[in-house]
């Protein structure tokens, strides 16, 4: 598989701060890649690196096999792009924004034709006439991800685009990148969780200007998620629950609703060879024992840190 | 120089579409109407109301003439016009870095040059089509107000401040390239206007660069004669010199 973006040692400082420090990434191409970080952690610099917005300090950055620093239109012709707040032509209708778009990518009027319906109808927007200026931020959004398209892009780049979006609007966005899969990579930052967990197939987590960690969510979760073990008793839960918190490879220990414990552990190995010995030695009946689900939000938080959001 | 074309079409619908319609052709054709019938009867005005000591003063001055409403259409240019261009103009490249939509269009694959260069283009040909359209109300008015207009001076005169106008419209696109804020450059603008106004006193410099303009606009528009050819040759030599700057400049600018 190639490589969409890969940039090595990316370093980027502004004055004292030093905004990128070292950021080694890798984004294959046709995944849907979640580009997490708390605020300021760096997600935008990086991001208007990787379009040629700004020039890094140290480092190279390659999209689609180009190098950023020296490929200008070569790259930006295969790539889509959404900043964090879209300004758009406020004077404009939707359909004269992409218009207008797709004229500074050269597209032939019968396939802009096309196009623009496809994506108006994709956002949303067909049917509306007013003037940009009058949009609600939700629908500037998902214009501004139908403009991004406009090109096809083998590339998709989008920098935090549902963090000022309500529920629904959130819901919507999502829902248009997820129609995206399999068609063109998607590359997007967010500091919410809960939208790379449901769209995204790979993450990479960024704090403070450093990559903290790159990999699949799956692996993700499992990598961190092998740590934890749940157990269910019918009776006796608080009397399991002191015990195993006794044994020395119980890092905590925690009771949940009715006879259930969850158990993060240091020795995933000791722990279920003890639990079930413990349980037959109080005489208890087990109802279940599995391999506790970590949330990418506890895996985020054990990374960066419980301090940001 | 690729999205030159789409970004000067931009430019032009965004004149017909927003403010920008509005404020300078507004502001020159009020000047264009009002400057000959204030230059007949403002001795009659004053007269009326100020009283019989002013109406004697008024009846000394000599009867106005079509050269009065010219020098009225001079005077509003080169003052009023050239400080409302360094205004509007302060932010003609800023406003986009600031309103995000410069960031929109330039990771799409257009030359960052043709950006600002159609947007010099497309202004100076605002400008020149305001200055032509409310040069010939003025010069309509006139015959209708003093019953004769040779327009040699008329023209000659708004010719010569146009070039000054461009001039400005590519201080201004420089300015903006390198300062983010338009009140800055608009600030900066007003400086560059009072030395060229200082400069043009001293008579060696005034000969061959744009600072004689100013002054040579008025004494046309009073039938008198410049010497403009230089004058109009480096301002416009240095306005398109000023917009290449600023084109490279932009080239290299962190959006």
């Amino acid at each position: 598989m190639t490589s969409a973006i890969e940039a090595r040692r990316l370093t980027k400082v502004y004055g004292e701060k030093r905004a990128l420090d070292h950021v080694d990434l890798r984004v294959e191409e046709g995944s849907i890649f979640g580009f997490l970080g708390p605020n300021g952690a760096g997600k935008t610099t990086t991001l208007r690196i990787l379009t040629g917005l700004a020039h890094p300090t140290k480092g190279t950055v390659h999209v689609l096999g180009h190098d950023v620093a020296s490929a200008g239109n070569a790259m930006r012709a295969e790539i889509g792009f959404l900043p964090d707040v879209p300004g758009f032509y406020e004077w404009m209708t939707a359909e004269e924004f992409l218009r207008f778009a797709g004229g500074l990518f050269g597209i032939d009027r019968r396939l802009l034709d096309e196009r623009v319906g496809v994506l108006l109808d994709l956002a949303g927007l067909t049917d509306v006439t007013t003037r940009i200026g009058g949009y609600s931020r939700g629908m500037k959004q998902r214009l501004g991800v139908a403009q991004a398209l406009i090109n096809a892009p083998r590339l998709l780049m989008l920098d935090e685009p549902t963090s000022a979006l309500d529920p629904m609007g959130r819901k919507e966005v999502l829902d248009m990148l997820e129609s995206l899969r399999g068609r063109t990579t998607v590359f997007f930052s967010t500091h919410i969780l809960s939208d790379v967990e449901r769209i995204c197939d790979t993450v990479a987590i960024l704090d403070q200007g450093r990559l903290v960690v790159q990999a699949p969510i799956d692996e993700l979760k499992a990598r961190y998620g092998a740590e934890k073990v749940v157990v269910e008793v019918e009776e006796g839960a608080d009397e399991l629950a002191a015990a195993i918190a006794a044994e020395p490879w119980a890092t905590k220990v925690e009771r949940g609703t009715n006879g259930t414990i969850q158990i993060t552990v240091s020795d995933a190995d000791a722990a279920k060879r003890a639990i079930p010995a413990l349980i037959v030695e109080r005489k208890l009946a087990l109802s279940r024992m599995e391999a506790g689900e970590i949330g990418l939000e506890e895996v985020f938080v054990q990374l960066v840190g419980g301090g940001q959001s | 120089m690729r999205g030159f074309s789409a970004f000067v079409r931009k430019e032009a619908v965004e004149i017909i579409r927003t403010w920008r319609i509005w404020v300078l052709p507004g502001m020159l054709l009020f000047f264009a109407l009002t400057g000959p019938l204030m230059a007949k009867f403002t001795p009659q005005i004053v007269a009326a109301v100020g009283g019989d000591q002013l109406a004697g003063l008024m009846k000394a001055l000599p009867t106005p003439t079509y050269l009065d409403a010219y020098g009225q259409w001079a005077k509003n240019l080169t003052q009023i016009a050239l400080f409302a261009i360094i205004i509007i103009y302060g932010g003609l490249v800023s406003s986009e870095r600031k309103s995000g939509t410069a960031i929109l269009v330039l990771t799409k694959p257009v030359s960052r040059s043709a950006f600002v260069i159609a947007k010099a283009v497309v202004h100076s040909g605002f400008l020149a089509l305001t200055v032509v359209v409310g040069t010939l109300l003025t010069w309509g008015v006139t015959a209708a107000v003093f019953g004769r207009a040779p327009g040699v001076a008329l023209w000659s005169s708004a010719l010569a401040w146009l070039a000054l106008g461009v001039l400005f419209i590519g201080i201004m696109t420089l300015l903006s390239t390198l300062i983010g804020s338009q009140a800055g450059a608009a600030g900066i603008g007003l400086g560059v206007f009072t030395l060229m106004s200082l400069a043009g006193l001293w008579e060696p410099l005034a000969k061959y660069s744009p600072v004689a303009l100013s002054g040579a606009s008025m004494s046309l528009a009073a039938g008198k004669d410049a010497a403009i050819l230089w004058p109009v040759v480096t301002a416009l030599g240095l306005a398109v010199l000023l917009v290449g700057v600023a084109a490279m400049a932009f080239r290299t600018k962190e959006l």
